[in-house]
């Protein structure tokens, strides 16, 4: 009785804080819930997906196949191979709202009632209940291509079938859920059309013969015999090896790396957003460390008495714990019960993005795992931060007479009268530094955080720049590729109608065996512009570069030997040096002209020609004048690619996100530390006002105290954030293919989230400090 | 004709507590005149205190006015209530109330910083007046770190560091030995003989003989007032005497 009277008057007395501790829990529930909820779903969904709609655990693209069922019947009649599935597509470039593909699409004709395929509504807000008939000039699309195109039900999209004419416009009449290929984070993307128009297409692109520019070719499903213990690699392998399948394979995937495209954005930006809820965790933990502290010595005198009147420490010490519980349940609580909708609300502002319609059933099993480790770590520390509780001696505390570790005033600089307000806060932080070091703590965590993002978003850059450099092999700022009578003299010669080149080289990207596994090889004609990590570039004939996934995978170093395989034959190629390229997640090899040559074919149309431009600003001019003049006969990249695009706006969405969040925490942070202090505070407050120092010196003294811990913290988080960036971001990047991530900030951008840290804590404690207006001097008045 | 320096018109002051209202002060009219070493004095619960600080502006009244060198103060914003704390006023409380992470100097100078005086001018007086007080060995230290009576002799200097035209001092011996008492006393003597308003509120007698006024209250009213001609200690004795009779008189 007297323990539940004693809970209702200490919750009643520390309501204010015990508001903000339940604000924090209820948003660091909020924020991993919904982390775990769409980390986790999007994982299963994928692949529940990919079995459902029955793509198998290896696919090859393959074009020119004469008879594409038999091709299919020497893999199915491999030993690990279960049974293959075909799908048959034609391969075409697309253009949509005045932009080329820089990928080429792949146009899919859907029979009536096949249920492959998810149609989205309308609103994208859920499934169509009936499958629509696609009819003759419809197309449906993944919701991606909003994000990478601006497209819209009604807009139009233009496949470029054959010259002279041969191009076919289709509507976009709805979206489908793609779990294949439809993140935008994947050039290729699927089209779904009828099969009239499938074979309308096919029509055009047979009657056009050395004109077509479009072609026909299948997916080819291989699903792995359950017994089988063969890794992908190694089916791959078989598959070269026993088929006639690399004769026609553009290229093959496993379904773990298209699951791993399709989901990079969504898991690198979840592993981001778990480590900042980490980070509200410790900032959790040091608001709660310094609320009980502080709060006990408020109430010492009270305790004392308690303990003359037959409390014992760990009753005491149970009520403080269940104290903070009446708060952090709740918050917990209703964090979890908020998962699922805001789980929805995430999983709908992706879709555009990841083309997925993630489902927000909250992982209970996983979800509740979690939050019970976080509740079970909350009432260590609450225990372990009461344990002092214990030291409590009745009547030294009831006198007054704690222990204190004593101020050295001569240690600190003395006050002024010509900074008063700064040597008055300088004083009081000096003399309690404890109560300040949850906002130092808060500081250094959200700052170094905040710092991490904004190096990152500095390395991708406003025009995804830093990325494409890690993906390309070799820098440029435009590559332009001719099919047809389009020579190098007059691509140059019109690109010098606009600026002037200051450099070219030509690169290739075909397909080749490498041990007997298929790798896309960079091939150039000047090998010292690989992005070198390792040993020296492949300058001679025989030699070879790889990316360090594909050092690992083939087991391999420096001055290794690899057998490369391509149309014209094998050759063995040493390992000249380890070279960084993210594309198709690393799995990438670079080689020179001269060395390429000695097993593939030559063809002008192999080659692509990458120019720097005095000045890049020109590059969309130039593109737009020789697709003009050119039309399908040419093809132009910038160094960009659309999925960038989502990867920018997500950042700059993480970005926003972070500094809401930030503002609020620091918000919560200093009102709860604020007020405490405060209250402490009331007697000096009510001093320093009969001498006639007036309220807005005190708030600005106040505040001054807060932007000085904060300012403190800020510098190491930085600081940290400096220091531990690139290793950290490197490791994550890793896991994306990207081997070189090296941040570099001007002195602008790396201050900002330290004079917004700073400047947001001063600002809230001014604010908080708005009560000293309302102190009354009575408190001076000893009755 | 003496000059007004601080005067009270009709104050009210009404408490409110457990629904019913508890009148304090009763439409009190005073007068507290420049040079003056004002005393008041009472019972328990008489009002003295709470006319001390109706009249400093540090408590609210609920009616009437309060006017310093014929300017109304009670009502003044919080800035120009602040400056005249600063530049018109000094506090001595009973319990010292000096901030206790400051020094006994550091106290001082921040309320001289807030006056009119340059920082440099602030320093010089504030170690001449540690001087005075007697408390300059101690100017370093914390006020946990001195005795109680030097911990008020700094509150007196702080008192006095803007050259207030009143102090208000609430029972400044109040928490004091009878030898910090006397030390008090005197410095506060030594002020008023050197033409330094004060306006004092105590119970002892002792403390009240230093006075050239003394108001008795009596149920939130002013119920009589003693005129003293100028404090001597030769004459200490005799004023005591004169005043306990007083008291007396009003049956105290």
């Amino acid at each position: 009785m007297e323990v539940k009277i004693l809970l209702k008057a200490g919750i009643k007395q520390h309501r204010g804080v015990l508001a903000g501790i339940f604000v924090l829990v209820l948003l660091v529930s909020l924020f991993l819930g919904t982390v775990l909820t769409v980390w986790t779903n999007s994982g299963s969904y994928m692949r529940h997906e990919l079995n459902r709609a029955g793509f198998g655990g290896l696919t090859a693209w393959v074009s020119g196949a004469p008879d594409v069922n038999a091709l299919a019947g020497q893999a199915a009649a491999l030993h690990d191979v279960e049974r293959v599935e075909v799908q048959r597509l034609i391969f075409s470039n697309y253009i949509t709202n005045g932009q080329e593909s820089d990928s080429e699409g792949q146009l899919i004709s859907v029979a009536s009632g096949d249920r492959r395929y998810r149609f989205f509504t309308d609103d994208l807000t859920g499934y169509l209940d009936e499958l629509p008939e696609i009819a003759t000039g419809e197309v449906y699309v993944s919701p991606s291509l909003i994000s990478m195109f601006d497209v819209k039900i009604g807009d139009a999209i233009d496949f470029p079938l054959a010259r002279n004419g041969g191009t076919v416009s289709l509507t976009v009449t709805g979206f489908y859920e793609d779990p294949f290929m439809g993140s935008s984070m994947i050039g290729m993307k699927s089209f779904l059309i009828s099969g009239d128009e499938a074979d309308e297409m096919l029509q055009v692109i047979q009657n056009a013969g050395i004109d077509a520019l479009a072609r026909s070719g299948a997916m080819l499903h291989l699903f792995q015999r359950e017994d089988s213990t063969a890794a992908i690699a190694e089916l791959n392998g078989s598959l070269n090896e026993n088929t006639s399948l690399p004769e026609f394979t553009e290229f093959v995937h496993s379904s773990d790396a298209v699951s791993g495209f399709m989901l990079i954005l969504q898991n690198a930006f979840c592993g981001l957003l778990l480590a900042f809820v980490l980070v509200l965790l410790f900032v959790v933990f040091a608001v709660l460390g310094h609320s009980i502290a502080s709060a006990i010595e408020a109430d010492t005198v009270r305790m004392g008495v308690l303990k003359t009147a037959g409390f014992t420490s760990s009753m005491l010490r149970r009520i403080q714990l269940l104290q903070y519980a009446a708060a952090i349940l709740p918050g917990m609580l209703l964090g979890i019960l908020l998962t699922r909708p805001a789980s929805r609300l995430v999983s709908s502002a992706t879709i555009t993005t990841t083309g997925l319609r993630v489902p927000a059933d909250v992982p209970l099993g996983l979800c509740l795992g979690a939050f019970a480790a976080i509740l079970l770590l909350l009432a260590a520390f609450i225990l372990l931060k009461t344990a002092r509780i214990s030291r409590i001696m009745p009547m030294k505390a009831i006198r007054g007479d704690m222990e204190r570790s004593p101020f050295r005033p001569e240690k600190w600089p003395a006050v002024n009268g010509e900074n008063l307000s700064i040597s008055l806060a300088v004083r009081q932080l000096a003399t309690g530094r404890r109560k300040y070091l949850s906002a130092c703590v808060t500081a250094i965590l959200l700052v170094f955080f905040v710092s991490m993002i904004v190096r990152m978003n500095a390395w991708l850059g406003a025009d995804g720049k830093g990325m494409m450099d890690a993906f390309n092999p070799a820098d440029h700022d435009i590559g332009i590729q001719s099919f047809g009578e389009l020579t190098r003299e007059e691509m140059e010669r019109m690109i010098l109608e606009h600026t002037g080149i200051t450099d070219t080289y030509v690169l290739a990207m075909p397909g080749v065996t490498v041990n007997g596994v298929d790798f896309t090889a960079n091939v150039i004609d000047e090998p010292e512009r690989f992005h070198l990590m390792e040993g020296r570039t492949c300058l001679n004939g025989d030699e070879i570069v790889i990316t360090e996934f594909v050092a690992a995978d083939l087991g391999v170093a420096v001055g290794d030997s690899l057998t490369v395989g391509a149309d014209l034959g094998i050759a063995e190629y040493v390992v000249s040096g380890i070279y960084s390229c993210a594309n198709d997640m690393g799995q990438n090899v670079g080689m020179s002209r001269e060395g390429y040559l000695k097993i593939g074919y030559d063809s002008p149309n192999l080659w692509c020609r990458h120019y720097f431009l005095a000045d890049s600003s020109k590059k969309v001019a130039i593109t737009g004048k020789l697709e003009a003049a050119y039309g399908g006969d040419v093809h132009i990249h910038e160094n960009t690619w659309p999925g960038l695009f989502g990867i920018i706006s997500a950042m700059e969405a993480l970005l926003s996100f972070l500094y809401i969040i930030v503002v609020f925490f620091i918000l919560v942070v200093t009102v709860m530390t604020g007020s405490r202090i405060l209250s402490a505070e009331r007697r000096d407050t009510g001093i320093y006002k009969a001498v006639g120092v007036t309220d807005r010196r005190l708030r600005i003294s106040f505040s001054l105290r807060f932007g000085i811990a904060a300012l403190a913290g800020s510098i190491i988080g930085a600081a940290l954030a400096s220091v531990f960036t690139d290793p950290l971001v490197s490791a994550v990047m890793k896991l994306a293919g990207i081997s070189t991530f090296a941040s570099r900030l001007d002195a602008a951008s790396a201050l900002l989230p330290v004079v917004a840290v700073v400047t947001l804590f001063a600002g809230f404690a001014y604010l908080a400090a708005g009560r000293i207006k309302r102190t009354d001097l009575t408190i001076l008045i000893t009755e | 004709m003496k000059e007004i320096l601080l005067q009270g018109k009709e104050i009210s002051k009404v408490f409110v507590g457990g629904g019913e209202n508890v009148p304090i002060l009763n439409r009190v009219n005073v007068r507290i005149f420049k040079g003056d070493f004002t005393v008041i004095m009472g019972a328990s619960g008489a009002g003295k205190s709470t006319l001390l600080y109706s009249l400093s502006g540090m408590d609210d009244i609920t009616g009437g006015r309060v006017e310093y060198k014929g300017r109304k103060i009670n009502g003044l914003s919080e800035k120009e209530t602040a400056r005249l704390r600063a530049n018109e006023f000094g506090f001595v409380f009973q319990q010292t109330h000096l901030v206790s992470n400051l020094t006994l100097y550091e106290n001082i100078l921040v309320a001289g910083y807030v006056g009119k005086c340059r920082p440099k001018e602030v320093r010089r007086k504030a170690l001449a007046l540690l001087a005075q007080m007697r408390v300059g060995e101690a100017k370093n230290r914390l006020p946990s770190q001195v005795s109680g009576g030097e911990a008020q002799r700094a509150a007196i200097a702080r008192a006095v560091i803007n050259d207030p035209g009143l102090i208000f001092a609430d029972e400044p011996t109040g928490a004091l030995n009878k030898a910090g008492s006397e030390e008090v006393l005197n410095l506060l003597s030594a002020l008023s003989e050197a033409g330094q308003s004060i306006l004092m509120v105590t119970h002892d007698v002792r403390a009240a003989v230093r006075g050239s006024r003394i108001l008795y209250m009596e149920d939130g009213s002013i119920a009589d007032e003693l005129t003293l001609p100028a404090y001597r200690a030769a004459d200490a004795k005799e004023r005591e005497e004169k005043v306990t009779r007083w008291l007396s008189s009003l049956q105290w």
